[in-house]
């Protein structure tokens, strides 16, 4: 098991255990966590499991991630990802997934 | 493995007249049914129909027989998988991003909204189906796609044409002789826009795929459009008048819903109980085990995402009813995998944050006495083919 920390907008936390083998989007989405839909289930269509990461363990966005996230809702940042195009691995034990801030 | 069951009584028009009990019986008994009349297979419950959308290498979107075809004189996007998709519907993508959605079409929807809430008479009855729900849609529609040379009329019946021609199973020639005259009416009034939007660059799909820096083959560019004409009128149409129905037919629940502005929440669970796109089509590309049955490739498989959305295993045993207020669970209005889709953020702004505030702003208090006289039809694409209510 991996373990993952979201960071809501407002500060507040939430650590979960990740199965390999998912990806963060589905990690998300199976502990409720606010601010991630992944409506599409994966297939870099929707850009609601929008993210922020600083951390190099997870790579670089592809080209086609880096377009779809032109699509995203909310503030686009140099750290911005799709989070269903990061798989778990235990390597990213401890990694830290920050949320964006809603738009109204 | 068993054999997969044939269902030999249930009809096309049965599933137009009235799915959802025949679809409440296939969840319990038939989750996975080769239907006799048409040779696929239906697949009604939502883990199935999510997986079978998000595999698209197993479950393909290309069908080399499909009426859509002659109907859009063209190959689209709608039957494309992989990166030859994803090249052409992200060609049309930046004009539907949220951003914007927010620049450009979010005040001019308001704009639109008011002006066609606006004509509608005070205290008399209407038929809000025919009087603002299709040309609203149509009217931002045109602007979003860059035809706003294209009356409302004229939107709508392209729109009904292009339909009829893609649901053409029976490949009747008299619909595809008048989906072909659509056609020929669009591609006029494309030639003639080309000019317009090559020097006027704006975020309308046009004029975005026209100045694109790798453009796609015009072609294809006309064909988008015809895809975003043929599915994105009767859609938010369909998804308007079935809130509506759904809120008037549950008083309680509509006083809830103004009083707390939960207009957003009355959307998403209009779509979830009738959905505009109630059925999508794939074909297996290999053999494949779906629910306890061994598919063989070549079929084609229905996904019932309108059976989905009322699956006990996720609604609980209310699923059939409208209800604003129930536990929040993901439906498959909008799909799921590579065609998930791309109006599913427009959709939301549009109706679910513009017009119902808006034309519940302006008619508190109105009301559909005869909730008996409301036709529903359709297998394919559903919704109210009238809604006459009474504006207070």
């Amino acid at each position: 098991m991996t373990s993952i920390t979201f960071v809501q907008p407002d500060g507040s936390s939430k650590t979960v255990n990740a199965a390999d083998g998912d990806n963060i989007m589905q990690t998300a989405v199976a502990n409720n966590i606010t601010g991630i839909l992944g409506e599409c289930g994966g297939a870099m269509m929707c850009a609601t499991c929008h993210c922020y990461i600083e951390d190099a363990r997870t790579g670089n966005a592809s080209d086609g991630e880096e377009v779809m996230l032109e699509c995203a809702e909310d503030e686009i940042r140099p750290t911005s990802r799709l989070s269903c195009q990061i798989k778990v691995t235990s390597e990213l034990d401890g990694l830290v997934v920050h949320l964006p801030q809603p738009i109204d | 493995m068993r054999d997969l069951p044939v269902d030999e009584a249930v009809t096309l028009a049965d599933l137009s007249r009235d799915p959802y009990p025949i679809y409440k019986r296939m969840r319990a008994e038939t989750p996975v049914v080769r239907m006799a009349q048409t040779k696929r297979i239906l697949v009604t419950k939502a883990d199935l129909t999510k997986w079978i959308k998000e595999n698209p290498e197993i479950f393909s979107s290309d069908d080399p027989t499909t009426p859509m075809k002659p109907a859009f004189q063209a190959h689209t996007l709608m039957r494309k998988d992989g990166d030859e998709h994803r090249a052409e519907r992200m060609a049309m993508q930046p004009a539907f991003s949220p951003k914007v959605i927010r620049t450009d079409w979010g005040d001019l929807y308001r704009k639109i909204a008011e002006d066609y809430v606006g004509r509608l008479p005070r205290g008399e009855t209407v038929d809000l189906f025919t009087d603002l729900c299709g040309p609203v849609a149509a009217r931002i529609l045109a602007h979003m796609l860059g035809l706003e040379e294209a009356t409302d009329a004229q939107m709508q019946d392209w729109s009904q044409r292009l339909i009829d021609g893609a649901g053409n199973f029976g490949y009747d020639p008299a619909l595809f002789e008048a989906s072909d005259a659509a056609n020929a009416q669009m591609n006029a009034l494309f030639d003639r826009l080309i000019p317009r939007h090559q020097s006027e660059p704006n975020n309308s799909a046009f004029s975005v795929m026209l100045n694109a820096k790798n453009p796609i083959p015009l072609s294809q560019m006309y064909a988008n459009i015809k895809i975003a004409i043929g599915g994105g009128i009767n859609e938010p149409r369909d998804a308007l008048a079935t809130i509506v129905y759904g809120l008037l037919t549950n008083p309680h629940q509509f006083e809830e819903v103004k009083r707390r502005d939960l207009w957003m929440d009355a959307f998403e669970e209009g779509v979830r109980w009738v959905a505009p796109i109630q059925v999508s089509g794939r074909r297996t590309t290999q053999e494949v085990q779906i629910g306890d049955y061994l598919i063989g490739p070549e079929e084609r498989v229905m996904t019932i995402q309108a059976s989905a959305n009322r699956d006990e295993a996720i609604f609980g045993d209310d699923g059939e009813e409208y209800n604003v207020f129930r536990d929040k669970h993901p439906h498959q209005s909008f799909g799921s995998g590579p065609h998930h889709c791309a109006g599913a953020h427009v959709a939301r702004r549009t109706l679910g944050e513009i017009m119902l505030p808006l034309l519940f702003d302006r008619f508190p208090n109105m009301t559909l006495e005869r909730p008996q006289d409301v036709a529903w039809s359709g297998f394919g694409f559903r919704g109210p083919l009238n809604l006459p209510v009474t504006l207070n």
